[in-house]
């Protein structure tokens, strides 16, 4: 299984950034929204691995 | 990778304030009516805060810092006018920011699950970053 990562950077004037790795979709809101807590969101950007298909998943309903 | 975004810490949980000022040292107030600050000028204004640090534990303050807890459930600090330049402002503020921030992101991992893979203090330009990193496996 491929692991996920979330690395959290707060600095000395109380800014945090969130990089979530290896997750998809709702999972990775979720994920996000966790950690993001009640902060002021500042930056948002979602990378290419967000739109990616959960492969298995897929797999599964074709058979 | 999947998402990336920046915050601003915004002060929420009572809990991990008073644990930031504790680790800073001080000796906290807390007043849940509310309690007078001290001011430089004692013909000012009294101010009214729910958590204080008394004067006496400022090294070059003014007056006493406090954190009023606004009606949408946030602390915004409060303090002597004067003490916006003598190192209880904005600066004193971010460092608050920063161990209450990671005191709570550490308490939220572990009621979620993340386990926790590394922590690096990191020195920069702007001052010292705490960089942590969570696994999930799920």
């Amino acid at each position: 299984m491929k692991e996920k990562t979330i690395t959290i950077t707060i600095d000395e004037q109380g800014r945090s950034a969130l990089d979530l790795e290896g997750f998809a979709g709702k999972g990775c809101e979720q994920v996000f929204d966790d950690f993001r807590g009640g902060d002021l969101l500042k930056v948002e950007r979602k990378k290419l691995d967000y739109y990616s298909r959960p492969h298995v998943e897929r797999e599964k309903s074709q058979r | 990778m999947s998402k990336y975004g920046e915050t601003q810490t915004v002060l929420h949980e009572e809990n991990f304030l008073l644990d930031a000022l504790k680790e800073m040292g001080y000796q906290v107030e807390v007043h849940p009516q509310g309690a007078p600050l001290n001011s430089y000028y004692s013909e000012q204004e009294s101010k009214v805060a729910h958590i204080i640090i008394r004067r006496a534990q400022l090294p070059g303050a003014y007056g006493d810092v406090g954190f009023v807890r606004q009606p949408d459930g946030r602390f915004t600090l409060i303090e002597d006018e004067l003490d916006d330049h003598s190192g209880y402002g904005r600066k004193w503020l971010g460092r608050v920011q920063q161990i209450y921030k990671e005191s709570q992101t550490l308490a939220v991992a572990q009621a979620k699950g993340y386990r926790l893979k590394g922590r690096q203090v990191v020195e920069t330009s702007e001052g010292k970053q705490v960089r942590l990193q969570f696994v999930v496996r799920r």
